[in-house]
């Protein structure tokens, strides 16, 4: 039905005048009028259709009317133009040319849904060289009109007068006051322009109208659109509001979203500005909220009226008229705080507003990580040495650098470096990229070096005050304190704090509401996620962010550190006596980790992976062998493709005593532990098997060493016998694998590696980057699991071992198990659980609920 | 540009006085080195540092020199209108590529939102739009700063043409990296160090707050 052929109906409680059948102002809806009139979105714009609804939450809006979309050409009519300056004249009670209440209009456009690329709003419309003295008398200050009305005048005079733009930009460059920007610009249209600019505010208002349109018709306005894949012909609605110009003091426009964006809680936030609105923000900061001479009440009922009714954070644009507040626009956040999203999903799921599934379902896997980004670990005794802008997220620690050249050779020799500097240039910017992370004394989250950090991903402080750099004594001062080039520093890019000395970076516990938030996701979940954990600390991280037990217990890293000599001895012994001696020590140092280890875990499931280090890792580089015989022996060790040769299973058969040696000690270890009541779920894992009877022949081992323990302490330790599923081949055999073994862990990393035939650090290199660039790969391989190769070997093996041991237990053990897509992969084969390092196992969590959320959805099942 | 022949073994050379003031106002050169880089090198002009070549600080001094036009001289007063007019648009450029980088709330930006995108490729225009004057006027008075001009457009077709990276990636000749490019040019055309030019961009906008 066309707005054309309906009337205007009368209702008495906003007492708003009938339009007589015939007139032009018929097709004018003043706001809150629309859904009566059976209007929508499509034809009122996104604009109309929230002051609908504004009015309709009885909340206080600014007066003014929509010219729907199907008839917004008319406006550029006279006779349109007329009866909406009269109808606005009516609504606020306020006439343009009264010098004490005196009233302007502003014109705005707007589209059915918020898009980007609206034409800007002219306001201060019905000015005129004659009425400005009064208009800036009431106000108290002139700037503030004449810069909007000179805006206002250069884009009516280059849209709809004919005025070349490029005359009018010089012009004005020439012209830096406010005041005489006007009057030149006048003088430009009434020697350049079609016709002189009008003083009648119905004539402005019309060719305003035209100017708008005109520019929703411009290249770069149909190139936004494209860019928004929104139709090429879609129309706009205007609105003309009611501009009320009052003094000063009592007057202006702000801005408030309804949660603070630190907490997430509900607050009112926001600034304003005394003055006329203008259509792109000002470029200072504004004041706070809580000097609004009216206070804050309202606003606040506002805010929560809206939050309730739209079911999100919401953003309000209001104007303030003698004191009093009015509502401009309200709408959602489109992309709210996620502390603000997280916050009030679990505000809504208490109040019974919303279901615990709805909640969950709105905060995705990626948002979780989001509020998990690593930190400095703070313990209270930390060197604050200055609070700068945050600049670039993310926290590092490294070694003070004061020039680019030293950044870029001190991180040639693989040393952390952060880059302090008083100001950047573009000789700074290999130094930035080579270093850790940049702090800079001056500028801010906009400045160069903020910009270039971004770009590169890596974490900065700007604008730290009190920064003294002295390069020739190679020194930084903040304040008093002097560090010198080559001290540690660590500092956090979200926070803008500095400190001295280096100090750990870790992933930060879940704020209340998250956790709230993850308690559920584990209802609604399948998948077990568990973590990947070599010692009793990360065990203990990982438990308190939700992991169900160990899914990978690494037990070469034990060796990797101070006791990487045993396992030398172990390995280049010179003669069997020796090698038993070794291999003592060796089962002693590991008794004491695995007891700690189960300790930690307490009664849940852990998987401990036997030896699996390639060789080269364990010998020593040529020339630091201990002596010459062992020079010799690790020589004859060395191998050309160490990942693919002595390494896992093959390593243990043929040093039969290594295996025994750690079950033995794994064995000792649950015994000790669980005397003291905790009694773990043991798992142990065989690494890279590729042939059955690898597999049942270190089994034998692991039993014997069982038997031994038994013998020894009288306990019969408990524990499943499993294997890494990492190379193709297990993946084929994998039912003559199952005969042996209880579980399998997906071995996700090495599968990928062996099935694509990459070697990764290589190819990451080389040649990922460029697969992506031409459209052969969207992620890497290596962060998301392959479904089509690596996974369908998963599937495959999948079933195979199921066929023989029904009810064998199958989990991921590789990165992937982190991944929400590779998840959601591995949720749908019905795998067990996937397990993954401790700061992603938040991100696993909510990633399983989803992907159990979706498959609810498929299949069309609820259970809400 | 005056060939002061200050520090360069051959005041002549033109080639070289090119080169070696690309490569100051540029900052480093990340790659191969091309063929003109050989000849900085040898002169003692450029250092090879890893991936980089970098200008050494005798070839900085020397620029700075070639570059800086007389003082009190006409010349001098024009282009430092021009700048005075390019400091507000140059604020307003770093607020662009910020609100590329990082949503409001200071979360990067993983463009899956359309709207939001389009809505800063607004403001890239209204950016554009507003240094196109001022580097008309530049062109004016300061021989060959027109390129930056074309410089600029070439990244933003790029960047239109679907390549993110052309707005601010500090690894190509993004509109960013042009940009900090001009700046650097003006600077050493007028002496004015980093610490003025920041006091002056405040000021200046200050000044229009109105």
């Amino acid at each position: 039905m066309s707005v054309t052929d309906r009337e205007a109906a009368p209702t008495p409680a906003s007492g708003t005048p009938l339009l007589s059948p015939g007139t032009p102002g018929r097709i004018l809806v003043p706001y809150g009028q629309g859904r009566i009139r059976g209007l929508d979105a499509d034809e009122l714009g996104a604009h109309g259709a929230a002051m609908d609804g504004l009015v309709a939450l009885g909340l206080p809006v600014v007066p003014g009317l929509t010219v729907p979309a199907a008839a917004a050409a008319s406006l550029c009519e006279p006779a349109t133009a007329e009866a909406a300056v009269e109808l606005v004249e009516q609504l606020s009670g306020r006439r343009i040319g009264d010098v004490t209440r005196p009233l302007l209009l502003r014109l705005s456009a707007s589209a059915p849904t918020e898009i980007a690329g609206l034409p800007p709003d002219l306001a201060c419309l019905g000015v005129a060289p004659g009425t400005a003295d009064d208009l800036c008398a009431v106000i108290g200050q002139a700037d503030a009109l004449y810069e909007v009305w000179a805006a206002t005048v250069r884009v009516i005079a280059e849209h709809a007068l004919d005025v070349p733009g490029a005359l009018l930009d010089d012009a004005l460059l020439d012209t830096p006051r406010s005041a005489e920007r006007v009057e030149v610009l006048l003088s430009l249209v009434a020697e350049h322009g079609s016709r002189p600019f009008p003083d009648a505010p119905a004539q402005q208002l019309a060719l305003a109208a035209r100017a708008l349109l005109a520019r929703w018709d411009s290249p770069r306005a149909r190139r936004s659109r494209r860019a928004q894949r929104l139709p090429a012909d879609l129309t706009l609605a205007l609105h003309v509001q009611a501009l009320r110009i009052g003094p000063a003091d009592h007057s202006g426009y702000g801005t408030a979203v309804s949660r603070d964006p630190e907490t997430g809680r509900l607050s009112a936030q926001g600034s304003f500005f005394r003055g006329v609105r203008r259509s792109a923000p000002p470029p200072h900061r504004g004041e706070p909220l809580d000097r609004l001479a009216g206070g804050t009440a309202l606003l606040e009922h506002s805010l929560l009226t809206l939050e309730r009714h739209l079911s999100a954070p919401v953003s309000v644009d209001f104007e303030v008229r003698d004191d009093e507040i009015s509502l401009l626009a309200a709408s959602a956040q489109l992309r709210p705080p996620l502390r603000a999203s997280v916050c009030l999903a679990a505000d809504l799921a208490r109040d019974g507003a919303l279901g615990q599934e709805a909640a969950v379902r709105r905060i995705t896997p990626a948002q979780v990580q989001e509020l998990l980004h690593p930190q400095l670990r703070l313990t209270g005794g930390e060197e604050l040495l200055v609070r700068g802008l945050p600049a670039s997220p993310g926290a590092a620690t490294g070694t003070v650098v004061l020039s680019s050249e030293r950044a870029l050779e001190l991180a040639a020799d693989g040393t952390r470096v952060v880059l302090v500097a008083a100001e950047t240039t573009p000789a700074d910017v290999p130094g930035m990229l080579a270093a850790a992370a940049v702090l800079t004394g001056s500028g801010g989250i906009a400045s160069h070096a903020a910009v270039v950090a971004r770009g590169a991903g890596k974490p900065a402080v700007c604008g730290a005050e009190g920064l003294r750099l002295d390069r020739a004594a190679g020194t930084v001062r903040f304040g008093e304190r002097v560090v010198r080039e080559g001290d540690p520093i660590s500092l956090d890019g979200r926070t803008g704090a500095v400190y001295a000395g280096t100090l750990s970076v870790s992933v930060a516990g879940p704020p209340p509401e998250l956790s709230t938030l993850l308690t559920w996701a584990d209802d609604i979940r399948r998948l077990g996620v568990r973590v990947n954990a070599d010692t009793a600390a990360e065990v203990e991280t990982a438990l308190a962010l939700g992991a169900e037990g160990v899914g990978l217990c690494r037990t070469e890293h034990q060796f990797l550190g101070e006791r990487l000599p045993l396992i030398r001895r172990v390995l280049l012994a010179a003669d069997p006596t020796a090698r038993d001696e070794a291999l003592v020590a060796l089962e002693r140092a590991q008794h004491e980790d695995f007891t700690a280890l189960l300790a930690a875990v307490g009664d849940r499931p852990v998987t401990v992976r036997l030896l699996d280090a390639p060789l080269h890792e364990f010998l020593p580089a040529p020339g630091e062998a201990l002596d010459a015989g062992e020079e010799q022996r690790a020589a004859a060790l060395r191998e050309a493709n160490p990942m693919l040769g002595l390494r896992g299973v093959r390593l243990a058969l043929l040093h039969e005593r290594l295996y025994p040696a750690q079950a033995e000690a794994l064995f000792t270890a649950w015994a000790d532990v669980a005397a003291t009541g905790i009694r773990p779920e043991l798992e142990v894992m065989i690494p890279l098997v590729s042939l059955p009877q690898e597999l049942a022949t270190v089994a034998a081992y692991v039993r014997d060493a069982a038997d031994a323990v038994a013998a020894r302490t009288g306990v019969e330790v408990p524990y499943r016998l499993g294997t890494m599923i990492e190379t193709p081949r297990a993946a084929l055999m994998a039912a003559e694998l199952a005969e042996h073994a209880e579980f399998f862990s997906f071995g996700t990393n090495d599968l990928t590696q062996l099935t694509y035939g990459f070697s990764r650090d290589d190819v990451e290199r080389q040649v990922l980057a460029s697969y992506q660039e031409r459209g052969f790969l969207t992620a890497s391989p290596f962060a998301r699991l392959d479904p089509h190769g690596v996974g369908a070997l998963v599937g495959l093996a999948a079933e195979r071992a199921r066929s023989v041991r029904p009810g064998i237990k199958l989990g991921v053990c590789g990165e992937h198990g982190g991944d929400p897509e590779s998840i959601a992969f591995c949720d749908g084969l019905g795998l067990d659980y996937v397990s993954c390092s401790a700061h992603r196992v938040p991100v696993a969590r909510m990633a399983a609920a989803h992907s159990a959320l979706r498959a609810r959805d498929d299949t069309g099942g609820s259970t809400r | 540009m005056q060939s002061a022949a200050v520090d360069l073994p051959d005041a002549s050379d033109e080639p070289l006085t090119e080169a070696v003031v690309d490569l100051v106002l540029r900052g480093m050169w990340r790659g191969r080195p091309a063929s003109e880089h050989r000849p900085l090198v040898d002169a003692g002009l450029a250092t090879v540092k890893g991936p980089v070549l970098l200008p050494t600080e005798r070839a900085k001094s020397a620029v700075a020199r070639l570059l800086r036009v007389p003082a009190g001289s006409e010349q001098e007063k024009l282009i430092t209108a021009a700048y005075e007019a390019f400091l507000p648009v140059n604020r307003k450029i770093r607020d662009v590529c910020t609100a590329w980088q990082c949503r409001p709330d200071g979360t990067a930006n993983d463009h899956s939102d359309d709207v939001y995108d389009a809505g800063v490729r607004e403001s890239l225009e209204d950016v554009h739009e507003a240094v196109q004057p001022v580097l008309r006027r530049l062109d004016r008075v300061l021989a060959g700063s027109g390129r930056y001009l074309t410089d600029l457009e070439d990244a933003l077709d790029r960047f239109d043409d679907g390549g993110p990276q052309w707005l601010a990636s500090p690894l190509c000749d993004s509109y960013h990296t042009v940009w900090m490019r001009l700046h650097q040019e003006l600077l050493l055309v007028l002496g004015i160090s980093r610490a003025e030019d920041e006091a002056r961009e405040e000021e200046l906008v200050t000044r229009g707050r109105g």
